[in-house]
């Protein structure tokens, strides 16, 4: 993913570094599955019984027989409150998740990243401008303007686009939220690379702004920015399982761990692994991301990947 | 000292603007006609009029932004859509002080428990009780609440099979209550402070001043109660801010699933009815709460460390 942005020489060492971590490549690897079984899952899944017996497992369908049954050879992870298969929708919701964060950190690194290297390096009006932008979204605690932004666009994201409307507006409400704390950090970054001597250099000899930034700025914060990237998934798939747990992220009949875990709440007693399936894997997705995040970072510090 | 309070003065108003600004916005931007649901399909274009100028929706947008601003300013949070001619503070006004006292008791519980836990963990500095407890306070810290929560209900349930002693899985009404729902609000805050403290008393105790104080013999205990102790505590005042923006967001998912009759609960409420005023009060009073928090700690700040008052 991020090879191409980084200079050639030094690749097989920070990768090497980072594979020698331990725990910071099983939560890499735990990821690369995770997607992979995400992707191709429903359809093997499926593919394992007879055609006419498939859409048993497509994670919609309703399967009376099986309604809050518990593991068993048809549904592997049982079937929920509806009869809908419970591995399917777990799958569903995983790449729901790795889907939301795709896009947040998407928006993240290219709005954040580029107001925060815009800011960071011509200073003045934009700087200004950029920065009180980033201070008002601050303003805000926590979830509390992504609350308010997918309540209120809720019901017309849905009513326009269906699903997708609503999984692309928790998407851009996620972002609203974080883009400011990457923008300011890249500020910082571009603030300091400015009055370095191989960017005045490049300068002095007529360089346009257009070609130090690619050519300078860029390739020495585009490490920081894939790291910070990464550190902050965890919290986006948290806050996006949040949202669809209080009514405001996926909807049913689409499947997110946060509504998975809301539904199968009330029925904690009688059915807990309706429940368990879910929790533990959100655990694990978060804590594989932060521990990718904490390895890239001790990679990138010690001993710097450039 | 008095440029600083001028500085925070200042910011909070920027602060202040900024999330009356947007949460209007927001809602000025809503899609939908809020007087034509009201009228719920009835062809009346004289009384439309009417209403869409009771509600000051006739107005240019930075008009209805001040008188927006100006009710505010007079505790008036404007009528509920769902329910018209009820101001929307009679419909929030029941869930403050539930919210409060849920919000106030898993701070309190917060230190409590996370700032002996922290220095604790500092004093056994890398022994297997300091890895033990501080992996448990890093799983507290990163467990999001709706995990959490299950996990407590299990063992509550057990418990209640058990014939033992148990609490009540939800509701609101008995302090029994409170356990719960405040144990999950402040589990985060918990691990939260605990690493911040251990960090904290660490720091201390490299410094000079303690090991003078121990070179002149003075007792171990009084070394750590009054020299690092009471300068490792005040790095604890700045976290407050951010741990009451915790417990907002935290507020939200615990009142939910504990359904407590709390803001949170209000709020999302609101959000299946559609009714953007309730929505856009109880943003800006959860707001409020934390502005109000961030400007204490500043001030408590400001008194506690004498560095900064002289500039």
């Amino acid at each position: 993913m991020a090879e191409s942005a980084l200079a050639l020489p030094v690749r097989r060492t920070w990768w090497s570094r980072l594979w020698r971590n331990r725990v910071a490549s099983t939560g890499g690897l735990f990821i690369i599955a995770a997607i992979a079984i995400s992707l191709v899952g429903p359809a093997l899944y499926a593919g394992l019984l007879a055609p006419e017996q498939r859409q048993l497992r497509d994670g919609i369908y309703q399967d009376y027989n099986a309604i809050n049954d518990g593991p068993s050879a048809l549904h592997w992870f049982g079937a929920d409150y509806l009869g809908r298969d419970v591995f399917t929708r777990l799958l569903t919701a995983i790449r729901v998740s790795l889907t939301v964060a795709l896009v947040v950190e998407t928006i993240n690194i290219g709005l954040g990243g580029g107001l925060g290297i815009i800011a960071g390096y011509f200073g003045g009006a934009a700087d200004m401008l950029i920065s009180r932008l980033a201070d008002m979204l601050f303003a805000f605690p926590g979830l509390l303007l992504a609350i308010l932004v997918s309540a209120v666009f809720g019901e017309t994201a849905r009513n326009l686009y269906g699903g997708v409307g609503r999984l692309l507006l928790v998407s851009s409400a996620l972002s609203l939220v974080s883009w400011p704390l990457m923008a300011r950090f890249m500020r910082g970054q571009a603030l300091a690379l400015k009055s370095r001597d191989f960017v005045v250099a490049s300068q002095s000899l007529g360089a346009s702004n257009l070609w130090i930034i690619v050519r300078h700025v860029l390739p020495n914060v585009a490490w920081l920015i894939i790291v910070a990237a990464t550190l902050d998934v965890a919290s986006v798939i948290v806050n996006e399982a949040t949202l669809s747990l209080l009514g405001l992220g996926i909807e049913e009949p689409g499947a997110s761990l946060g509504l998975m875990i809301f539904k199968a709440a009330s029925r904690l007693e009688r059915y807990p692994l309706q429940l368990f399936f879910p929790a533990a894997t959100i655990t694990l997705l978060v804590l594989a991301f932060s521990f990718l995040g904490d390895g890239l970072r001790d990679v990138l510090e010690g001993g710097s990947g450039r | 000292m008095v440029r600083l309070i001028y500085q925070r003065a200042f910011s909070l108003v920027f602060v202040l603007f900024s999330i009356t600004f947007l949460t209007f916005l927001v809602s000025y931007l809503a899609p939908g006609d809020p007087i034509l649901n009201m009228m719920g399909g009835r062809q009346d274009p004289v009384r439309y009029q009417f209403l869409r100028h009771v509600y000051g929706l006739d107005l240019p947008w930075y008009q209805q932004y001040f008188t927006y601003v100006g009710n505010l300013l007079r505790g008036n949070l404007g009528y509920s859509f769902k329910y018209p001619e009820r101001p929307v503070w009679e419909l929030i006004a029941g869930g403050v002080p539930v919210s409060l006292q849920i919000g106030l008791a898993a701070l309190i519980l917060s230190v409590v428990v996370g700032v002996p836990v922290g220095v604790f963990a500092a004093l056994q500095q890398n022994n297997w009780r300091d890895t033990a407890i501080m992996a448990l306070m890093l799983a507290l810290y990163s467990l999001p609440s709706f995990v959490l929560i299950p996990l407590l209900w299990v063992g509550d349930l057990a418990l209640y099979h058990a014939k033992l002693p148990s609490l009540p899985v939800a509701g609101w009404g008995r302090p029994e209550n409170l356990v719960l729902p405040v144990a999950v609000l402040a589990a985060a805050n918990v691990g939260y402070i605990a690493r911040l403290m251990r960090g904290s008393v660490l720091e201390m105790l490299r410094q000079d001043f303690v090991r003078t104080a121990r070179a002149k013999g003075v007792p171990e205990r009084w070394v750590i109660f009054r020299h690092v102790l009471s300068n490792a505590l005040l790095p604890l005042l700045t976290v407050l801010g951010p741990a009451t923006a915790f417990l907002v967001t935290g507020a939200f998912v615990v009142e939910n699933l504990f359904a407590i009759p709390g803001v949170g609960f209000l709020a999302v409420q609101a959000v299946g009815q559609r009714d953007y005023p309730v929505i856009q009060a109880t943003t800006i009073l959860l707001a409020l709460a934390v502005v109000t928090m961030n400007l204490l700690t500043d001030l408590a700040y400001i008194v506690v460390d004498p560095r900064l008052r002289t500039d």
